[in-house]
């Protein structure tokens, strides 16, 4: 049974889903249908260390690096406006795939360019994050970005991390201020 | 001392005042003076169903329709209630007697004939929804919308909606260029 993130609170994988091997983060939204610029919802995943920070520039996906050195993380497509019926862009994760280095990774919604758009989630209708086993296409937790993260534009959704052997995935649910250059700067991303 | 909303937001209601039960949704303007031709601005609402559409005509509550067959949504027209200053229309809701199969109610303004006059909603300013308990006269929730629409002629200004077991209210203040027309259609009344 799916973990509302509205909630709050971590789902531990090894109950929702023993030996999950791999997920799929979606991320999806209604197009516009009143006036003005469209909605154009981002996802990215930081690839992260010890130290919370990307292993390197490579470790961000997002539109314009959309596969990971070793190949575990893909980013299937940039979806500009949230035309299409269920996941408007889908992020692949391979758990085995990860190097062991690879201590975390950080999901994150964006919207692009919120603040010259004065657009927030609020703003969109039905949009959410979610992720998903992509054994069984059972849903492990979802967002709600239109409801619950209204005045936001930006968000830090979830994390999956190893604990031992097994990955654990913790709800986040935090606003970021600013969009996707600084979100990815506090990850320790060089922005040229 | 009541609670504004940024575009966008949401609140609940039945949090914020779990003894709600009639509201009255108040919605005002200051037309700016502009060369003469008078703005005719008609404040309306649509009961929506989960499919975000309305369920017949009946659902569309204007000048011509004040009251919802279940009286749970009655059109006040321009008469000044008194319950505060400032508002041009006013909607009366009873949360109460809103059919159970209505999820949401969508509070638009439309220019009348903006069209033909050349007016849109860039020159109107001072626009504002807010919910006052019809209980107590109180003002529950405002929402001032900014002075950033220049080409629509229809706006939402808000919505009423249920989530979860519990009446919200979201700021919306967004619209169509396209008028009452773009506005009906959107929410499956072909005019």
């Amino acid at each position: 049974m799916a973990v509302s993130l509205s909630k709050g609170g971590n789902v531990s994988l090894s109950k929702e889903a023993p030996g999950l091997t791999e997920v799929v983060v979606g991320l999806g939204w209604d197009p516009r249908v009143t006036d003005g610029t469209e909605f154009d919802l981002d996802t990215s995943v930081f690839i992260t260390g010890e130290n919370g920070k990307v292993i390197n520039d490579s470790s961000f996906i997002f539109y314009n690096n959309k596969t990971s050195a070793d190949g575990s993380v893909e980013h299937l497509g940039d979806n500009r406006s949230g035309q299409g019926a269920s996941d408007d862009e889908q992020v692949n994760v391979k758990l085995t795939g990860l190097a062991a280095e690879v201590k975390k990774l950080v999901f994150a919604v964006t919207i692009h360019e919120a603040e010259a758009r004065r657009q927030n989630f609020g703003q969109v209708s039905n949009a959410y994050i979610r992720v998903v086993n992509k054994a069984d296409g059972k849903e492990l937790a979802r967002y709600d970005l239109s409801e619950d993260a209204s005045t936001e534009t930006a968000m830090v959704f979830g994390e999956l991390y190893r604990s031992g052997e097994e990955f654990k995935f913790k709800a986040v649910g935090q606003g970021f201020v600013g969009g996707l250059k600084p979100l990815a700067e506090a990850h320790g991303v060089s922005i040229g | 001392m009541a609670l504004t909303l940024q575009k966008g937001g949401n609140l609940s209601l039945s949090k914020t005042d779990p003894t709600l039960s009639k509201i009255l949704v108040g919605l005002g303007w200051d037309p700016r003076a502009t060369d003469g031709a008078a703005f005719d601005l008609d404040a309306s609402a649509f009961l929506l169903a989960a499919n975000g559409k309305v369920r017949g005509e009946p659902d569309f509550i204007f000048y011509n329709q004040l009251k919802s067959p279940d009286g749970s949504v009655e059109h006040v027209g321009d008469n000044r209630t008194g319950a505060g200053d400032g508002d041009d229309e006013v909607i009366k809701v009873d949360l109460s007697r809103v059919p159970a199969d209505i999820d949401k109610i969508a509070f638009t303004v439309t220019i009348h004939e903006a069209d033909v006059r050349k007016q849109n909603f860039g020159q109107i300013g001072g626009s504002f929804i807010r919910i006052l308990n019809e209980l107590t006269g109180a003002e529950v929730v405002r929402y001032d919308l900014a002075e950033d629409a220049s080409t629509e002629t229809a706006m939402i200004f808000a919505e009423l909606y249920r989530n979860n077991g519990e009446w919200k209210f979201r700021a919306v203040g967004q619209g169509y260029a396209g008028g009452l027309r773009a506005l009906a259609n959107g929410y499956g009344l072909n005019l």
